[in-house]
């Protein structure tokens, strides 16, 4: 066989299969059993010791907490995906991310180290909840390492949280990410 | 595998919406083509659209999904001399960006290729609205796009739509504010199929455009023209053939082109009797000037010292709107086909606007499963737990898209000191806004407050500087009249390589405040049935 009927023969049966799978697709749902070790529960702490995860787990739970409608930050194991995104920091090439502030490189994990280090000292003069509210005070334009700590924590928190199956499903009760043949018009407004 | 000793009429490189008609109009005239992709094929089975957030190891924050679309490393071997707020987009991946847009389709205006004329400022495309049309219609019938024919003189229609996508709650709000501003409000076009078209199957409103289309719904190369080239027999596809640089003869024409097999990391050689460009607009320009002979001290085609320069795209702003009227709703499927409704251009209704060109605003081109505000609000708690739900169903942005002026001097260059992984010289974008582009950037705020001031919600506004290039960088290879002054002719031909075509965003003269892709669709099928009368009269 000539090499160039071989080479024909790759991009037709390449593009044959393309033209396959877009039946084999709609059979295909996404498989909720597939979720990530963080996310499932037994994950193994990468970065975090388990004195500070458990501050973490804590202090999350306070910045999302769970309600009668929908389980907090614990619950979605936010802290453990905390774990998965600091202690990973730079191993991705493609890093164009739209939390920026959330995302840790190897340089900032000193930076997460020293936060919570530090969150640590101010709660044992007063309490979690009070270190927090103190924190969360600068929000807009922090100043000290605590509030630009905060920052960091919550938007960590909410990233984790809103990625979860508890943030996606039970709390925001998300519609989407189906087949939907049909796209009804409004017709309320 | 390579093809040293096989010589093809024309080799073709890249896969994207240019290089894939290209193909496909030239097998169709009986051509033999052979299409240089730098990546492979992703196929439809293996793209995880589809995956929940905590099915993936980042949860998709370090946007998982779309990483199959920037292989090897096209992400990294790029280097920026430009101002806070610029990128450009470059896939490597068979497909190119087709694999990875929102699909809005849009054909220039036919003041758009005339702005010398009628603004007095950049230049006159060497052909007018009336020469391309034809192609556009023939494109909007090979790709499928929904939407409408709405009248207007700004953003001309077609004549065979599939039907248009239908409007969120969000969209019909939307509508009576703009109907009190007396500003247009229309269905979006979009290469997206609304019913089976062409073997093709419809949308099934899942959101995810953007993270590759599982069932080619959404226009595609891969998932259209190139198959429509395949079955021609007249189509070779070399995958993983990355193009290090263009050979010339003696004569300084084009007569093959050298590549590096990504997976060997040997360099080989093909063919052609004619070589078409059409790796995108930071790409192919790195390819002419990568192209350096005796013949070409400059780049290939470059006596002009034009390629690389003009670089140009979109300037853009947005703003998220959390509608009262919605807020607290009990959340439905939102996800759509992402943008279902348009704002087309509406400020060249004010003659003292004081700047050339516009503006548009594309909307709710995102995704509703994350919910953005909640990275906005202050605060933290049960309180700020229950707002972020209660807003959620009311989400909706508008993001502008405003026309940047293709000026000389923002360019690409190539760093001869600082290669990428297969030992060719790294693209450096050099790019800062105009004063033409910052005025429409502040037309542009003004009309996006005019919008939300008439809409009841909460407002989160880019509070940011300025942002471009939006995917949508264009002008590095540009068509002219006067080849002092441009690289191509009309029919995206080197006005001195004479067997040489690049018919993807670089052959742009200037841009406009619309989407490119389908100019760039046009563009290519007119200059692959230019190729063929030329190969058929023996001139080229």
């Amino acid at each position: 066989m000539k090499r160039r009927t071989v080479l024909k023969i790759i991009a037709l049966s390449a593009l044959s299969t393309h033209l396959d799978a877009w039946g084999a697709m709609f059979a295909r749902s996404s498989d909720k059993r597939a979720a990530w070790a963080w996310a499932a529960g037994d994950y193994k702490l990468q970065f975090f010791t388990p004195e500070e995860n458990d501050l973490l787990d804590r202090v999350m739970e306070l910045i999302i907490p769970a309600d009668g409608h929908s389980g907090g930050a614990h619950a979605a194991n936010v802290s453990l995906f905390a774990d998965r995104i600091v202690s990973t920091g730079s191993d991705v090439a493609n890093v164009d991310l739209f939390v920026n502030q959330a995302v840790s490189s190897d340089s900032q994990k000193s930076e997460w180290r020293k936060g919570l280090q530090l969150f640590q000292q101010e709660a044992a003069k007063s309490s979690i909840a009070e270190v927090l509210a103190r924190a969360s005070t600068g929000e807009a334009k922090p100043q000290t390492d605590l509030e630009r700590f905060f920052v960091t924590l919550k938007q960590m928190t909410l990233a984790g949280y809103y990625s979860s199956e508890i943030g996606i499903h039970q709390d925001l009760e998300y519609q989407g990410n189906t087949y939907l043949y049909e796209f009804p018009e409004c017709t309320q407004h | 595998m390579g093809n040293q000793t096989q010589e093809f009429d024309v080799c073709i490189v890249g896969s994207g919406a240019a290089g894939g008609f290209m193909a496909k109009e030239l097998c169709e005239g009986g051509a033999k083509v052979i299409m240089l992709e730098g990546g492979k094929e992703v196929r439809p089975d293996e793209l995880i659209s589809h995956k929940w957030p905590y099915e993936l190891p980042f949860a998709n924050l370090r946007q998982e999904k779309q990483a199959y679309f920037y292989q090897g490393d096209v992400a990294t071997s790029i280097r920026y001399d430009a101002q806070a707020g610029i990128y450009v987009d470059r896939a490597r991946v068979l497909g190119g960006r087709t694999m990875h847009w929102n699909a809005v389709t849009l054909r220039y205006a036919p003041s758009d290729f005339r702005e010398w004329t009628l603004a007095g400022v950049e230049d006159d495309w060497p052909l007018t609205y009336e020469e391309l049309a034809p192609y556009y219609e023939r494109v909007e019938q090979v790709i499928g796009v929904c939407g409408n024919d709405d009248g207007l003189e700004i953003l001309p229609g077609g004549k065979h739509y599939l039907p248009p996508l239908p409007w969120r709650c969000s969209e019909h709000i939307l509508k009576r504010a703009t109907d009190a501003l007396n500003i247009n409000l229309i269905s979006v076009r979009k290469a997206v199929l609304t019913k089976p078209y062409d073997e093709r199957p419809q949308c099934h409103h899942c959101g995810h455009c953007m993270d590759g289309c599982d069932v080619s719904a959404i226009f595609s190369s891969p998932g259209c023209t190139l198959p429509k080239a395949a079955a021609t027999g007249n189509f070779t596809l070399r995958q993983n053939a990355l193009a290090r640089e263009i050979l010339v003869d003696r004569e300084g024409l084009a007569r093959a082109v050298s590549f590096v097999d990504t997976n060997t990391g040997k360099t080989e050689e093909t063919k052609a009797h004619i070589v078409v460009v059409c790796c995108a607009t930071v790409e192919s320009a790195r390819l002419l000037l990568n192209s350096v002979s005796p013949q070409h001290p400059a780049g290939l085609g470059n006596s002009s010292g034009v390629v690389g320069h003009y670089l140009h795209g979109h300037i853009n702003n947005s703003a998220q709107v959390y509608l009262k009227e919605l807020q607290g709703t009990k959340p439905v499927n939102q996800d759509g086909a992402t943008d279902h409704v348009y704002i087309p251009r509406f400020d060249y209704r004010d003659s003292h606007r004081g700047y050339a060109g516009g503006y548009a605003f594309q909307v709710n081109y995102d995704s509703y499963m994350f919910p953005r505000q909640a990275m906005l609000m202050k605060g933290y708690g049960a309180g700020f737990k229950r707002q972020v739900r209660t807003m959620q169903p009311g989400y909706m942005i508008l993001g502008g898209y405003g026309k940047s002026m293709a000026v000389k001097q923002n360019y690409v260059s190539v760093d001869k000191n600082q290669v990428d992984a297969h030992g060719i010289p790294i693209p450096v974008i050099h790019f800062q806004f105009v004063e033409n582009d910052m005025l429409v950037w502040q037309g542009m705020n003004k009309g996006l407050q005019q919008i939300v001031s008439e809409l009841s919600g909460d407002v989160f506004r880019d509070n940011g500087g300025p942002s471009g290039l939006a995917s949508h960088e264009v002008g590095t290879i540009r068509m002219g009249k006067d080849p002092k002054t441009s690289a191509l002719n009309s029919f995206c031909q080197s006005h001195e390589v004479k067997n040489l075509f690049v018919t993807d965003g670089s052959c742009f003269t200037t841009s406009s405040e619309k989407n490119p892709t389908l100019t760039i669709m046009a563009l290519s099928m007119r200059a692959a049935e230019y190729i063929i009368k030329q190969r058929r009269l023996g001139i080229v």
